[in-house]
């Protein structure tokens, strides 16, 4: 549903993407995780036909994204809820269902549903007079007025409270249940590691790591071992823990190793727990490394 | 679009332009919605009272009174002093009884026992002097009503405005001078119908009406001080102190009206689009299947209306045309398309009242100073307002005069909702630059290729056309051998700036990696070509005969007056290789940085004003 080939964006003499390639499919949701700067609003802006790409070109739904049709089929979420603060939200969502040349009666009977799924009450209240959170609430069902089959979310949980933050991630997840298929950014990569299918990860304007979660862990980090042995191996890191004594090592070898040094001393290994790296400890490894080399260039 | 034939080519246009026009509608309702929602109580009591005092000032002036200073002096004065009639009768003063014990309180003059009592304050001497006038007046009247006039008037003044110093049209010859001339055959003060004595008056000057029955003041009917009434063209006869220069003051604060609403249209105007950039509110919009152009369209398009209606309301009640509606719909455009471009540059609502202000101060002096000379120089018509102000005097208006008076106003709105909408793009929407830098932006905005530099050449031709004409009126009362030479330079400069602006935008914005100084020749060339073709819009004010004014031909100098077919033509490509070198020196300078920039303005406009003096010279 969406293809981004090659996209680049240059502001004059700062090159803020460089090079970003991804598709992603149907029912799908795909996370773009990255530092701020790293490129990712910039990246999104592009799919969504509002900043034209220095080189690249990116399609969603089959159009390209430059074509004004292209935008029936998306529904565009930016990081701030820039509404009308004089609108309430029954009119917000009705001026821009009717911008869509949705019909009145499908507006009104998808605006209500939309609302009430969110649980947003003070429905002809003025916007200015809401809290940040049914603000965020009203811009979500904004982008959905026009049923589109792309969603591209830019930090949909930004500034909300862990409540409203999960109602909003849920909210996600049944949008992808629904058919639809969303690209959303994030720096809370807790976030994307919860809702997305498949993750990029942005830095200084390059994706440096794709995939599912899984696969990233799997290319990218590395697994633990802590194993517990009922004697301390002296040429191993052991550290007491209780009436045992704990090491961390790396890979099965090393595993097999302690176990054959603790057989040496009467010992034996009593417990071997794995650790997976969290998507967050990956992310600061490859960031501190495309650091690092943008540091030697 | 070459597999499809014309017939689906065209119903793909028409049902695009219908979808445009339904967004364009939606948009505008919804801002209307907005718009009147967002109108607080106290907004709306001040509107209404605007409207009330505009109102006001335009009914005193309907009335023809227009007596603003009405009653405001006392004069306490018997119903049997011949004094007392004079007093009823004059507009300022008012009778009261003459008790000595009210001056200073209740009356400023008392008139007893045929003595006149002044209190001792700057009120009462004025309201001395203004029953002294009346007086003066008065006696006059009587001895207009003398039948032998010519014992009343020994002497009869007849003014004829005509040519000075050659600087106004003129057909007839003659003059003295100094605009008048001694008849001495009538008395019954309407010059007009009277033929001069001695033969050295000129008849009145071509092209402007001068039969004064209808209108303020007009050519060769000077109005009369107080004798005409404040707002009234007046007499036509009086001591010569009272003689004053035409001037349709009451037309004009008839057509100033229109001004009113347009000064308060723009503040909310201005509001709505600077805030669709604050805080990114108008991204939304432009992810939307709406083209920017229709999103500007359809919120300016309540705001148009609203103006049209008000103008059209107001045209009903002080008795204008078609013509008048007409003529200030331009206007009213470009008030609009210029504070759009203010909103689009101003980075805070701070900045847009310092845009707004500027564009009402600006248009209304360029709309309002010419019309005072509406009878008085063909300059004049560079202003719609002395269409409305000829339409309320009841002098038909021509096809080639509207178009020269309101032709700058249509493509200039054209061109400045062009630029804004080159910028109503989330790329430029919401970034914070200085108003400078936006403007050039916004020219990089249509800039695409080389040629679009001709092309921006040639639309800078409005805006070129508006100057030079202001420059025009403003320098037309200074003596020949001033006004000139300066407005040669003036021309020179405003022409060089002009052509090299969007030169200098294009070489550090889109070509900034093209910057060598065969492209800048280039560039140079294309904006010297695209301005010369431009430039030949201003044959329009052939129509009107400004070229008959020697500023006319110094601001507008024409080709085709040279006696052979060379040097014709030689007349016809020698603005094009000025255009192209000047230019072309200016572009140079603009690919090195904005300061080499700004020091090859110099030698470009040094070329310009002499190559104008020398082709001045030669024409004069």
């Amino acid at each position: 549903m969406i293809e981004a080939a090659a996209l680049r964006k240059t502001y004059r003499d700062f090159p803020a993407v460089v090079g970003s390639t991804f598709e992603v499919d149907r029912g799908e949701i795909f996370g773009i995780v990255g530092p701020n700067g790293a490129g990712k609003t910039t990246t999104l802006k592009m799919i969504a036909g509002l900043v034209d790409p220095t080189a690249g070109a990116a399609t969603v739904a089959g159009f390209d994204a430059a074509d004004p049709e292209m935008r029936r089929s998306l529904g565009f979420l930016p990081e701030e809820s820039p509404l009308y603060e004089d609108m309430t939200a029954r009119s917000y969502l009705r001026f821009f269902a009717d911008l869509y040349d949705v019909p009145a009666e499908t507006a009104t009977e998808r605006i209500e549903r939309n609302l009430d799924r969110l649980e947003l009450d003070h429905r002809d209240r003025r916007l200015g007079d809401v809290s940040k959170g049914m603000k965020r609430k009203v811009a979500i069902v904004r982008s959905l007025v026009n049923d589109p089959d792309v969603l591209v979310y830019d930090e949909p949980a930004s500034g909300l409270d862990p409540l409203t933050t999960n109602y909003v991630l849920e909210f996600v997840r049944e949008l992808r249940d629904a058919g639809k298929t969303v690209l959303f950014s994030a720096h809370n990569l807790y976030h994307v590691e919860s809702v997305c299918d498949r993750v990029a990860i942005m830095n200084h304007g390059e994706i440096v790591a794709r995939g599912t979660v899984p696969e990233i862990r799997e290319q990218y980090g590395t697994t633990e071992y802590r194993v517990f042995t009922s004697r301390p191996v002296p040429d191993a890191d052991t550290e007491p823990d209780g009436d045992r004594h704990a090491v961390t090592v790396e890979d099965m070898s090393a595993v097999e190793r302690i176990r054959e040094q603790a057989a040496e001393r009467g010992g034996e290994v009593v417990d071997i727990r794995t650790r997976e790296p969290s998507l967050e400890e990956i992310f600061l490894d490859l960031a501190a490394e495309t650091d690092g080399l943008r540091g030697k260039r | 679009m070459s597999d499809r034939s014309p017939a689906t080519w065209l119903r793909s246009a028409v049902r695009r332009a219908g979808e445009a026009a339904r967004s364009v509608g939606r948009i505008a309702r919804w801002e209307t919605r907005r718009s009147v929602g967002v109108l607080d109580r106290r907004t709306a009591i001040l509107g209404v009272l605007a409207l009330l005092v505009a109102g006001a000032v335009g009914g005193a002036a309907l009335v023809g009174g227009g007596a603003l200073d009405r009653d405001i002096y006392r004069v306490g004065v018997a119903p049997d002093s011949p004094y007392h009639d004079v007093v009823v009768e004059d507009p300022a003063l008012t009778a009261r009884a003459p008790d000595p014990n009210q001056l200073g309180r209740g009356t400023e003059v008392v008139i007893r026992d045929g003595r006149f009592y002044v209190a001792d304050s700057a009120k009462a001497r004025a309201a001395l002097s203004t029953l002294r006038d009346a007086v003066g007046r008065q006696n006059l009247d009587r001895m207009g009503a003398e039948e032998n006039t010519s014992a009343a008037f020994p002497v009869v003044v007849t003014l004829r405005y005509t040519d000075r110093g050659g600087e106004t049209p003129t057909d007839g010859g003659g003059s003295n001078g100094d605009g008048d001339a001694v008849g001495g055959t009538s008395a019954d003060g309407d010059d007009t119908d009277t033929a001069p004595s001695d033969g050295t008056t000129a008849e009145p000057s071509g092209g402007l009406d001068t039969d004064g029955a209808t209108r303020d003041g007009p050519v060769g009917v000077p109005s009369l001080g107080a004798a005409g009434g404040l707002l009234g063209g007046g007499d036509s006869s009086g001591s010569p102190a009272d003689i004053s220069p035409p001037f349709p003051f009451a037309s004009l604060v008839l057509a100033f009206l229109f001004f009113v609403p347009m000064n308060f249209v723009i503040q909310p105007y201005g509001s709505t689009i600077l805030n669709e950039r604050i805080n990114h509110r108008g991204e939304l919009l432009l992810v939307t299947p709406v083209s920017p152009s229709a999103i500007v369209a359809g919120k300016t398009l309540p705001y148009l209306g609203l103006l049209v209606s008000v103008t059209a309301l107001i045209t009903l009640a002080i008795g204008g045309g078609v013509t008048s509606v007409a003529a200030v719909a331009p206007v009213a455009t470009l008030f609009l398309a210029a504070t759009f471009v203010g909103a689009m540059f101003a980075r805070s609502f701070k900045e847009l009242t310092f845009v707004t202000v500027f564009v009402s101060v600006f248009l209304t002096s360029y709309a309002f100073v010419p019309a005072i000379f509406t009878n008085v120089t063909p300059i004049a018509l560079i202003s719609p307002l002395t269409l409305v102000v000829r339409d309320l005097q009841g002098v038909g208006v021509t096809a080639a005069e509207y178009c020269f008076s309101t032709g700058p106003f249509y493509v200039g709105s054209t061109v400045l909702f062009a630029l804004g909408i080159g910028v109503y793009r989330e790329e430029d929407m919401f970034t914070q630059r200085p108003v400078p830098l936006k403007f050039l932006d916004a020219l990089n905005s249509r800039i695409t290729r080389p040629r679009s530099v001709a092309l921006l050449s040639a639309f800078s031709i409005p805006f070129v056309f508006i100057a030079e004409l202001l420059a025009i009126a403003v320098l037309f009362v200074l003596p020949g051998t001033v006004s000139v030479p300066l407005l040669l330079v003036v021309v020179a400069t405003v022409e060089e700036v002009a052509k090299s602006v969007h030169v200098y935008a294009a070489v550090r914005g889109p070509f900034t990696d093209r910057r060598t100084d065969e492209f800048a020749l280039r560039l140079g060339a294309l904006s010297g070509l695209g301005f010369f073709l431009g430039e030949k819009f201003t044959a329009v004010v052939q129509f009107v005969g400004l070229p008959d004014l020697e500023l006319g031909r110094a601001a507008f100098v024409s080709v085709g007056d040279g006696p052979t077919l060379a040097i014709g033509v030689l007349l016809l490509l020698a603005p094009l290789v000025l255009h192209a070198t000047t230019a072309s020196v200016a572009a140079l300078g603009a690919r090195r940085g904005r300061y080499a920039y700004l020091a090859a303005l110099v030698p470009a406009i040094g070329i310009h004003a002499a190559y104008n003096l020398v082709v001045v010279t030669a024409i004069a």
